[in-house]
C-alpha cells in the first residue's frame, strides 16, 4: 500500500519551483547578510569589496581612457595653446621686425640728414635736401633725376652738392622732380681753384666719371693729391665747395694736363643738397619773367 | 605681340628703370631696361611695333635724361628695326644669339647718341666707356637669361617633376 497526498500530487509539479523560490530567497538573503558583514580585513563590506573588486578592471580601464582622453584633451589644448601662442609670437616678431627695420631706416636717414645737415654748415644758402632717383650715364651724358623741383623752390641753375663736394647743377626743373647734369658730364665745366696754391682754372667732366683741370700754366706747382675747389668765378657755384683731388699732373705745350678724381662717388648718390642759384642766375630768371633782356 | 602685353613691358621697364637707377647700387648690373623691352618686342618680328616701341621708350629715356629730347628715341627706334630684321631675316637664334645682338645693340645705342650729341649739341664724343661696355655686358647678358627662360619647356619640366612626385 502505497500513502499519498493527493495536495502532494497536486502540488507535485509546482514543488521544484518552491524549492527555487526558496533557494532564490536564501540566496539574496545570505547575500544581504554577507554584504553587510564587515571583510576580514576590516576595511568595508564584503558586497563592497565584490563589488569594488568586479568593478575593478573596469573602473582601470574607464579611468585609463578618462585619463587618456583627458590628458589627450589638454594635449590638444596644449598644443592649440602653443599654436595660438606660436601665432601671437611670430606676429609680435613680425612686428618688432618690422619695427627694427623703421627704425634702422630711419636712424640710417637720420645719420645721412645729419650728415648732409653737417655739411650744410659748409655750403652757402642752402635749400633744402632731396632724394636721387635716377643716375644715367650714357655716351658721354651724365645726368641724375632728383626729387624737388619747383614745388621746393628748385629754379634752373641751382647747384647741388653733398657733404664730399660738388655733384652738379639742375638744368630742367618739374613740379616736384628735376634733372641735373652732373659734373663728370663730358660738356660740364666748372671755375676751379687749387686750394693749396690760389690758382684758377676750368674743370671739365669727361663723360667717363672723371675730371680735367685746364688753364693751368706750366710754371704752376701743383702735385697730385692737391685739393680741388670751386672758385665761384663761373657764376653758377659757389666758392669754396670740394670738387676732387689732383691724381696725375702732365705736361702740355702752354698748359698743365691735370687730371682729378672727382670728391663724389657719383655712382652712389642716394641724396644731394640743393643750393640757392647765385645771383647772376637770379637776375637772369627775373629778366626772363619781367621780359627785359 | 599684343597692344596690352607692350604697354605692360613699358610700364615694367620705366619702373624697373628707375628701381635700379634710383638704388646705390646702380652701376652693379646697369641694365638697359629700355633696349630690353625693345627688343622683346622686336623678337616677335614686328617692324612697326618694335620701331614705335623703341621710339617711346627712347622719349621717356630723353625726357629724363637728356637736354634733347629724340637722342635715345631714334636710336633705339633704328634699334627696333634692326633687332626685328635680325630676329626675321637671319638663322641663328638662342640665348647667346640673343644676349650677343643685345649687348651690341647698347653700344651702338650709345653710338648713335654720341654721334648726334656730339652734331647738335657740340657735346664731346665718349664712346665705350668702362660704364657703356659694362652696361652691354649687363644688357646682353639679361636678355640671353630671358630668352633662355622663354625657349625652357616649362610644361615639359612641370610634369616631369609631378611625375616623378607621384612615383
Amino acid at each position: 500500500m502505497r500513502l499519498t497526498n493527493p495536495r502532494a500530487e497536486v502540488l507535485g509539479p509546482r514543488r521544484h519551483r518552491g524549492e527555487l523560490v526558496l533557494a532564490s530567497v536564501l540566496g539574496f538573503c545570505i547575500l544581504i547578510l554577507s554584504a553587510q558583514a564587515p571583510a576580514r580585513s576590516r576595511r568595508g563590506s564584503v558586497l563592497q569589496s565584490w563589488i569594488l573588486s568586479a568593478a575593478a578592471p573596469l573602473a582601470s580601464a574607464v579611468s585609463a581612457l578618462s585619463r587618456t582622453v583627458s590628458s589627450g584633451a589638454e594635449s590638444l589644448q596644449s598644443l592649440w595653446q602653443a599654436q595660438s601662442e606660436n601665432e601671437r609670437l611670430k606676429r609680435e616678431l613680425a612686428g618688432k621686425n618690422r619695427e627694427l627695420f623703421e627704425l634702422r631706416a630711419q636712424a640710417s636717414q637720420r645719420s645721412e640728414d645729419e650728415r648732409l645737415l653737417a655739411a650744410s654748415a659748409a655750403l652757402p644758402n642752402l635749400r633744402g635736401a632731396a632724394a636721387v632717383l635716377l643716375v644715367e650715364n650714357r655716351a658721354g651724358f651724365q645726368s641724375a633725376v632728383i626729387g624737388a623741383g619747383s614745388a621746393q623752390g628748385v629754379v634752373a641753375g641751382c647747384p647741388i652738392a653733398v657733404a664730399e663736394g660738388l655733384v652738379g647743377r639742375v638744368v630742367t626743373v618739374g613740379h616736384a622732380v628735376s634733372r641735373a647734369q652732373l659734373l663728370v658730364d663730358a660738356s660740364a665745366a666748372a671755375g676751379a681753384r687749387i686750394s693749396r696754391t690760389g690758382e684758377l682754372g676750368v674743370v671739365r667732366g669727361d663723360g667717363r666719371g672723371g675730371l680735367h683741370l685746364n688753364n693751368i700754366p706750366t710754371t704752376s706747382t701743383v702735385a697730385a693729391g692737391d685739393l680741388i675747389e670751386s672758385a665761384g668765378i663761373d657764376g653758377i657755384y659757389p666758392r669754396g665747395v670740394p670738387i676732387g683731388r689732383v691724381t696725375s699732373v702732365g705736361r702740355g705745350s702752354l698748359f698743365l694736363e691735370i687730371r682729378v678724381a672727382p670728391a663724389v662717388r657719383f655712382s652712389q648718390l642716394t641724396d644731394v643738397l640743393v643750393l640757392a642759384p647765385s645771383p647772376a642766375i637770379v637776375d637772369g630768371l627775373e629778366g626772363a619773367r619781367s621780359g627785359r633782356p | 605681340m599684343k597692344l596690352g602685353r607692350i604697354a605692360l613691358l613699358l610700364a615694367a621697364a620705366t619702373a624697373l628703370q628707375f628701381f635700379v637707377g634710383g638704388s646705390p647700387h646702380r652701376a652693379v648690373w646697369p641694365v638697359d631696361f629700355f633696349l630690353l623691352a625693345t627688343g622683346m618686342v622686336a623678337r616677335g618680328g614686328d617692324f612697326v611695333r618694335a620701331v614705335l616701341v623703341g621710339g617711346v621708350v627712347g622719349i621717356v629715356e630723353d625726357a629724363l635724361n637728356h637736354d634733347l629730347i629724340g637722342m635715345n628715341a631714334f636710336a633705339k627706334a633704328a634699334l627696333g628695326y634692326g633687332l626685328a630684321f635680325l630676329s626675321i631675316r637671319v638663322m641663328f637664334g638662342g640665348p647667346w644669339a640673343v644676349g650677343g645682338a643685345l649687348a651690341a645693340a647698347s653700344l651702338v645705342n650709345d653710338l648713335i647718341v654720341a654721334v648726334l650729341g656730339s652734331l647738335l649739341l657740340q657735346a664731346p664724343i665718349v664712346l665705350f666707356s668702362r660704364e657703356a661696355l659694362w652696361r652691354a655686358v649687363a644688357t646682353g647678358a639679361s636678355g640671353g637669361v630671358l630668352e633662355a627662360a622663354r625657349l625652357f619647356p616649362w610644361r615639359e619640366w612641370w610634369e616631369r617633376r609631378r611625375l616623378r612626385r607621384l612615383r
